[in-house]
C-alpha cells in the first residue's frame, strides 16, 4: 500500500516536473554554440557567380515555385523575405484529441494545431573582395496557430502560437537543388 | 467589544479600498535623460573601423544569421536590419533586436544594437558584449579601443 503511494507520489512529481523548461538566459542566446556552426553549413552554399542580382532574382523564382509569396526585398544588401500560410491540421492530433476526449470523461478538449505560416528569409553575400563568388544563405520556420479546447469547466480560446526553426536537412538540400538548376549553377556546401 | 471590532473592521476595509483609488501618477521625467539611460547606450553602442556602410551592414546580418537571428526587415538608405529569434528550447518566448549603423566619420561606423525579450528591453551588458563579440567576428576587424565607452556614445 505504502508503496503504491509513493510510486504514485513519484509519478505525480514527474508529470509536474515535464511541463518545466528551464528558460533560456537571453545572454546564452547571443553566444554561437557547436550548433550554429553546424546550421550554417546546412543553411549556406557558395555559388561562382559575380551576378549577385540574377542569383537573387533566381531565388525568388524557387521560392515561388515552393508557393512562397515574397514579401520583402532589400537588393542592396541582398535580402528577401517570403511567407506561405497552410493548413497545419495532422490527423494523429485529431486522433490523439479523441482519446483523449474519451479518457478524461468528455472533460478534457485538446487544442489542435489548425493554421501554420511558413516563412523563409535569404540573403546572397559577396564572400571575397573581387566578388566573384557569392554565398547564399537561407533559413526557414514556422508559427502554428491552435484550435480552441476545453480543460474541464474553462474554455481554452483559440490562437496559442507555437514557434519553432525548421532543420530538416532534407528542405534545405531541396532548395539549393532547385536552385542550382535555375541558376545553371553548381552550389557547393561550405 | 463587539462594536469596536466592527469599527476595525470597517477602518481597515475602508483603508484598503482609500488604497486601492490611489492612482499612480506618470512620473514627470517619463521621457527625461537619465544616467541609466546613457549608461545603457554606451553599452548598445559600439565603433569600428570601417569605411563601407555596405559592408558594415552586411557583417551586421551574417553576424546576426550566425547567431540564429531570422531577419524579417532591411533598410539600406537608414542602415537598418530588424531580426528575432525565438528562445529555443521554449516556443513561446521571443528575442528581437534592431541593429542601426550609422556613418560616425568618413572612415568609422557607429553600430547600435537594441534588444528586447518578449516586450521588455534587454539591459544586460553581457548580451551586448557577446552580439558584439560575433559581429567583430564577422566583420574581420579590430575595433578601435579607445573609441569605445564614454565616446562611441552617439551625438546629440
Amino acid at each position: 500500500m505504502r508503496a503504491w503511494s509513493l510510486t504514485s507520489i513519484a509519478l505525480l512529481c514527474s508529470i509536474q516536473l515535464a511541463g518545466c523548461i528551464t528558460p533560456t538566459e537571453p545572454a546564452e542566446l547571443f553566444q554561437l554554440t557547436a550548433e550554429s556552426l553546424q546550421n550554417r553549413a546546412m543553411q549556406t552554399r557558395l555559388f561562382e557567380t559575380s551576378h549577385e542580382k540574377e542569383l537573387l532574382s533566381a531565388s525568388a523564382a524557387v521560392l515561388q515555385d515552393l508557393g512562397f509569396q515574397v514579401e520583402e526585398s532589400v537588393l542592396d544588401v541582398g535580402f528577401l523575405r517570403a511567407t506561405k500560410e497552410r493548413s497545419a491540421r495532422e490527423y494523429g492530433q485529431d486522433i490523439g484529441r479523441f482519446f483523449l476526449f474519451v479518457l478524461s470523461l468528455g472533460k478534457f478538449i485538446m487544442p489542435v494545431d489548425l493554421h501554420q505560416k511558413i516563412a523563409a528569409t535569404l540573403v546572397a553575400r559577396p564572400i571575397d573582395p573581387k566578388g566573384s563568388s557569392r554565398e547564399i544563405r537561407i533559413m526557414f520556420y514556422r508559427v502554428v496557430w491552435k484550435g480552441d479546447g476545453q480543460a474541464d469547466r474553462q474554455y481554452l480560446p483559440p490562437g496559442e502560437q507555437k514557434m519553432e526553426m525548421i532543420r530538416d536537412p532534407v528542405l534545405y538540400q531541396q532548395f539549393f537543388a532547385k536552385l542550382s538548376k535555375a541558376t545553371f549553377l553548381e552550389a557547393f556546401t561550405l | 467589544m463587539k462594536r469596536r471590532a466592527v469599527w476595525g473592521v470597517i477602518l481597515i476595509t475602508g483603508g484598503l479600498w482609500a488604497q486601492g483609488c490611489a492612482a499612480p501618477e506618470p512620473s514627470q521625467d517619463l521621457l527625461a535623460p537619465t544616467e541609466a539611460q546613457m549608461k545603457i547606450r554606451s553599452v548598445q553602442t559600439r565603433v569600428f573601423d570601417i569605411a563601407d556602410r555596405q559592408q558594415a551592414m552586411r557583417g551586421v546580418i551574417t553576424a546576426l544569421q550566425d547567431l540564429g537571428f531570422i531577419v524579417e526587415r532591411a533598410n539600406e538608405p537608414l542602415g537598418l536590419v530588424t531580426a528575432a529569434r525565438f528562445a529555443e528550447p521554449n516556443y513561446y518566448d521571443v528575442v528581437g533586436v534592431t541593429v542601426t549603423v550609422r556613418q560616425e566619420t568618413p572612415e568609422r561606423m557607429m553600430i547600435r544594437a537594441n534588444a528586447i525579450f518578449n516586450n521588455k528591453p534587454i539591459e544586460d551588458p553581457k548580451v551586448y558584449q557577446n552580439f558584439f563579440a560575433t559581429l567583430e567576428r564577422s566583420l574581420f576587424i579590430n575595433t578601435n579601443k579607445d573609441n569605445t565607452g564614454e565616446q562611441s556614445t552617439p551625438r546629440q
